[in-house]
């Protein structure tokens, strides 16, 4: 089982790959990738490459393709000259509890 | 460096031209029901009227459940489609076998068009069977939607192959049985085998996708899954073997029960939903199986008043709910759920993130499913009425909405598949 971090939990250096994956939305739901609690965990090695853990909401995402293509367009944009792993996990599975107050809001569940 | 397996969704060039023909069909559907209202007033085996028949059961239903099914089978057995190849050849058979059946059943010429367009369909079946069966089993996972999709093309195919033996009794007669009690086995395997069981398994997985339903026990799919399939079995054995009787109204209870798990399971998945707006694709498709449950409350009045000419309205009635009602229903709902996506993925995907786009829903005119809904109903009811009342001018009424309805649908759907790519910097 994967390391899911929380948000209060990234380092500044971590928040600033972070914040432009608010702008990658999933096009079903209308919520963006973080508050729908899709990314699991990110880290920033020695060389500055960017290694980002996340999921879906479902294996086999129909949307899933679009997403990692937003997800690494958006972090290409931001940091041009560093590499971006991305690591996609169902191990554990999304679940609702992964949602934040802001994707709960969106989803009109509060 | 990507460490991810997402799938790959199959292209579009596959999936499109089933969506693209499925909707000229519920055209001509709806045309071919301006043009003969009156055979919804005649017994149920009449040429115009088996033709409508088999243009929704097969030009649009099977069309489109095709077409969906080849987009959502790597969903639900979490693999890849098996065969793009093989699921080109179907789209070929089948679309050229819905029209020479049509036509031959449309003008009654029994003889080698009505044969050779069963058999185009037969293959399909069989081909459509093979790469579901062939996509689904390398998954690791066993899950209850798998099995409901290969029992539902194990039934189509059953279907399509008497379909064809039927065709082939009315030219040349071989039938040991009357020839009217093989064709209600026909159409109960088609539609508590085929479209019962595909839309069983598919909107198992996709109502709680698209709801985000956190409902994780699946003891009601599974008893769906065994009463759906003992009923039918029981009743066609029974009628096959022993002969048509009140005993059907038992095998009618065990798969009602069964229909009735499935819509239980539904109703947990709605009342454990994250996502609380229901979008009018849903409430169209909740809309669906409203119908779906009026029908079957039809046939114990098809089977009690069938000595009397009462049994046939009532069959015209059950046959409308589930065509018109049920299937047409589900697809004018679901079909703005998923060919949205698969359009907007060609054109976006690689997009997402560098530029602004427009959403999935902002390939159509996404108010108009408003209306959409509103003519569905209205078109529904006074068809039934029309038909409960035996008024023509009713019915007449009513084949106009349905063409109405059917214009506005193929617009949206013209407008989805005509896009062209809009960006923003």
């Amino acid at each position: 089982m994967g390391t899911i971090k929380k948000l209060d939990d990234y380092t500044p250096q971590e928040r600033k790959v972070l914040d432009p994956l608010y702008d990658v939305i999933d096009p079903e739901l209308f919520v963006n990738i973080v508050d729908l609690g899709l990314i699991y965990n990110i880290e920033v090695d020695s060389e500055q490459n960017i290694l980002i853990t996340m999921t879906f909401t479902t294996p086999f995402c129909p949307m899933g393709e679009s997403i990692i293509d937003g997800v690494e367009n958006v972090l290409h944009i931001e940091f041009p000259d560093r590499e971006v792993h991305i690591d996609l996990t169902f191990d554990p599975p999304w679940s609702p509890e992964r949602l934040t107050n802001e994707g709960k809001k969106m989803l009109e569940m509060s | 460096m990507i460490n991810y397996n997402t799938g790959k969704v199959p292209s579009s060039a596959i999936i499109l031209p089933f969506y693209a023909t499925g909707t000229g069909a519920f055209l001509v559907l709806c045309l071919l029901l301006v043009w003969s209202p009156q055979s919804l007033l005649m017994h149920y085996f009449n040429p115009h009227l088996l033709g409508i028949v088999h243009t929704a059961a097969l030009g649009w239903g099977t069309m489109i459940i095709f077409g969906a099914s080849y987009q959502l089978l790597p969903v639900i057995s979490e693999h890849n489609l098996r065969s793009n190849d093989l699921a080109i050849l179907s789209y070929y058979l089948l679309m050229a076998g819905v029209v020479l059946l049509v036509w031959a059943l449309w003008s009654f010429r029994t003889g080698w068009i009505m044969v050779t367009g069963g058999s185009m369909i037969v293959l399909a079946s069989l081909l459509y069977l093979i790469n579901v069966v062939l996509t689904g089993r390398p998954s690791p996972q066993s899950n209850i939607q798998k099995y409901f999709i290969i029992s539902s093309a194990v039934w189509l195919v059953f279907t399509t192959v008497v379909g064809l033996l039927l065709a082939i009794n009315l030219g040349h007669p071989f039938f040991s049985r009357d020839h009217m009690t093989i064709l209600k086995l026909h159409a109960h395997l088609g539609l508590a085998g085929w479209f019962l069981q595909l839309i069983t398994g598919v909107s198992s997985k996709l109502v709680p996708m698209f709801l985000l339903s956190h409902a994780k026990k699946t003891k009601w799919l599974n008893g769906a899954f065994i009463l759906q399939n003992a009923g039918l079995i029981l009743f066609l054995a029974d009628v096959y073997f022993i002969g048509y009787s009140s005993r059907v109204l038992i095998w009618l209870v065990v798969a009602g029960i069964g229909v009735l798990c499935w819509l239980v399971d539904l109703a947990n998945h709605y009342r454990k939903r994250i996502k609380k707006k229901i979008d009018l694709q849903m409430k169209q498709t909740f809309a669906s199986m409203l119908a779906l449950i009026m029908g079957i409350g039809t046939i114990p009045f098809v089977h009690l008043l069938s000595a009397s000419g009462q049994g046939s309205t009532f069959t015209m009635i059950y046959g409308t709910f589930v065509f018109m009602g049920w299937i047409t229903g589900i697809i004018l709902g679901q079909t703005f759920k998923t060919l949205p996506f698969i359009v907007w993925n060609d054109h976006y995907k690689k997009l997402t993130g560098k530029v602004k786009v427009p959403l999935p829903r902002d390939l159509y005119r996404a108010g108009w499913l408003r209306y959409q809904l509103g003519l569905f109903i209205v078109a529904l009811l006074l068809l039934i009425t029309g038909i409960a009342t035996r008024q023509l001018l009713i019915i007449r009424i009513a084949t106009w909405c349905w063409l109405g309805l059917a214009l506005m649908y193929a617009f949206n759907v013209g407008q989805i598949l005509f896009h062209k790519t809009k960006t923003t910097e």
